[in-house]
């Protein structure tokens, strides 16, 4: 009889040996294929309808009376949403990791926040480029991030104090956006709500780039962190006791989902409850003992593609900020999660 | 100096402020099975934490084959000291197998997720702690007996030469208690594995130690051979008891039987 971990197939190559969640890769191929219909009926809806024929035959490069509509106008929106999506789902699948906490996202550690009150005071100081915006949030958040982890860093660190800190210095970020956003000119302060409800409108390819390049540097870390989330799912003692050091792996998962935030955030502004739910949504699918990878980026990936399909279309001629969408879906699944969270573990949660 | 493994020189131990151990020399004798006993807080888990580079000493030094053991990186003490925490808190929704796999952690590369001696180890752990037949069940779904047995498998899968266990009884009845000991006995005694146990129950203790550490005020009051320490008198002085030690009936060896119980503390 050979012996292997249930659920698990072996692959083997040389003298190389993976293990494989057979459910995860599953999974993983079902969501490709819905986010490649989604892309497809994405494309397809619009102001005009344009035929599904026509948008393959724009998408393998040929000629197509519809080019522009769909090529320029709602390619680069899509794109962005997707980077943006996978982006987020990947955040929350690292922070949820590291704060061992299902409620945990980009918001709770400051990176949201932190861009925010960074785009908005520069919109408010006159820097209305929309390329130089991402690149004040993506610093934003960084910075608002890197505060919380120097405030809950005291001989190691704590999840629990890691959250409180990230809730406390959101909120004081948060006020500081606020009071920008009263003190700013009225235009001013429209854009920055537009901006700050998080919005794929008027998105193009400069909005990818840094979401592009990003995410092919960070390519190869996410194999090593596949692996080095396995090992931060226990208890400190018993990681320890495995060989894991924890202070560093921590850090650099946590470094990882700032990092794609802050430049997801830069892309779309703050869209909320993807980066919280496409992790859970994922793990529930895979049953895998640690949140997937692959799984958390493709779940967000479709989100965020699903929602701006709705926000475009729902109430048409009128587009809605994404940000809407995802927070209308969010807002009650994380009511659900709170709930079941206490009930199950006596309200300490 | 003799020549043993695992040594204590000069351990000063403190969470905080509060210093728990203060000055304390060890030496853990190869291939035997030490067990640490004392009562409530008298330092002997801190001691283990310590051992295991749980804990890093405020002064003093734990050296494993010569070396400090803070100078060793973790994952080569990973492939030479396995250590059960007293509490392990398993990761949601894992499967016993997989459980027992993540003990192979310190061996694995990236590229090399499961070899031939994964495969060897994990069997041989599961086949020896009977967890064989829960390898699909989910850790949380065991029994408090199970599950100590699925992480005790998981310890030994990591294959190491010596074995720390905190406690490696509580939760269980009985019947489960005296497996768990026969099993630690019995590597010890085929493999030659170096044990060291934290155990609450003295006359446990007195059964299955080669050698028997006994701890109060995180100073060590007596250590050697059960049959050679354990007396009235020592465990009046580490647990302030009352007592009569007498012959036990199937081994021989010292059984502490609690005086009268309007006379306990």
């Amino acid at each position: 009889m050979t012996i292997r971990p249930s659920g698990f197939s072996v692959l083997r190559a040389g003298r190389g040996s993976f293990l494989l969640h057979r459910r995860a890769a599953l999974v993983a191929t079902v969501l490709g294929a819905a986010l490649a219909v989604t892309a497809v009926v994405y494309l397809c809806v619009g102001e005009s309808f344009v035929s599904p024929t026509e948008v393959v035959r724009v998408l393998a490069g040929r000629p197509s009376p519809d080019e522009f509509v769909v090529g320029t106008l709602r390619m680069p929106r899509l794109v962005v949403g997707l980077l943006a999506g996978a982006a987020f789902g990947l955040a929350g699948a690292f922070i949820q990791t590291v704060a061992r906490n299902p409620l945990a996202s980009p918001d709770v550690i400051g990176v949201t926040h932190g861009a925010g009150a960074a785009t908005v005071a520069a919109m408010t100081f006159g820097v209305t480029a929309h390329t130089a915006l991402p690149y004040v949030a993506i610093l934003g958040g960084t910075a608002a991030a890197a505060l919380v982890y120097v405030f809950a860093w005291r001989r190691g660190l704590h999840a629990t104090r890691f959250v409180l800190i990230g809730i406390g210095i959101s909120v004081a970020l948060g006020s500081l956006t606020q009071l920008f956003v009263t003190k700013g000119d009225y235009l001013v302060a429209q854009q920055a709500k537009v901006w700050l409800t998080g919005s794929l409108n008027g998105r193009g390819y400069d909005h990818a780039v840094p979401l592009a390049v990003i995410s092919l540097v960070l390519m190869p870390a996410l194999f090593w962190a596949a692996r080095a989330q396995r090992t931060v799912s226990f208890d400190d003692d018993t990681a320890t006791a495995l060989g894991v050091r924890l202070g560093r792996v921590r850090l650099c998962l946590i470094v990882l989902g700032v990092v794609l935030a802050s430049v997801a955030t830069g892309a779309t502004g703050p869209v909320d409850f993807v980066a919280l739910l496409a992790p859970q949504i994922a793990r529930r699918l895979t049953r895998t003992a640690q949140i997937p990878l692959v799984g958390s980026a493709l779940t967000g990936a479709l989100i965020m593609a699903v929602a701006d399909l709705l926000a475009r279309k729902l109430f048409s001629p009128i587009e809605l900020p994404v940000g809407v969408f995802t927070a209308a879906v969010g807002a009650p699944y994380l009511m659900w999660l709170i709930v079941r969270t206490r009930s199950r573990s006596g309200g300490a949660a | 100096m003799t020549g043993n493994r695992l040594r204590a020189e000069g351990l000063v131990l403190t969470y905080e402020d509060r210093t728990v151990v203060d000055g304390l020399d060890l030496e853990i004798p190869d291939g035997q099975v030490t067990v640490v006993i004392g009562p409530n807080a008298c330092g002997k888990s801190t001691l283990l934490r310590a051992l295991g580079r749980l804990l890093k000493p405020r002064r003093g030094a734990v050296l494993l084959d010569g070396t400090e053991l803070s100078r060793i990186p973790t994952r080569r003490v990973a492939q030479k000291i396995g250590l059960l925490p007293q509490t392990p808190v398993p990761p949601e929704g894992i499967t016993v197998s997989e459980l027992v796999t993540r003990g192979r952690q310190p061996h694995h590369r990236w590229w090399q997720q499961w070899t031939e001696a994964d495969e060897k180890a994990v069997g041989e752990a599961m086949d020896r702690t009977a967890t064989a037949d829960l390898a699909e069940r989910l850790i949380d779904e065991l029994s408090g007996g199970q599950r100590q047995r699925a992480w005790i498998a998981m310890a030994l899968a990591q294959d190491t030469d010596l074995l720390l266990l905190d406690e490696p009884t509580t939760y269980l009845d009985i019947a489960h208690q005296v497996e768990v000991l026969d099993l630690v006995r019995q590597l010890n005694r085929e493999r030659g594995r170096t044990v060291v146990a934290v155990l609450h129950d003295l006359n446990q203790a007195a059964r299955y130690a080669d050698h028997l550490i006994a701890m109060k005020a995180g100073r060590i009051v007596a250590q050697g051979a059960p049959s050679d320490i354990i007396t009235a008198d020592l465990v009046h002085e580490v647990f302030g008891l009352t007592s009569v030690v007498v012959p036990d009936p199937v081994t021989g060896g010292p059984l502490v039987v609690p005086g009268a119980p309007w006379q306990c503390g």
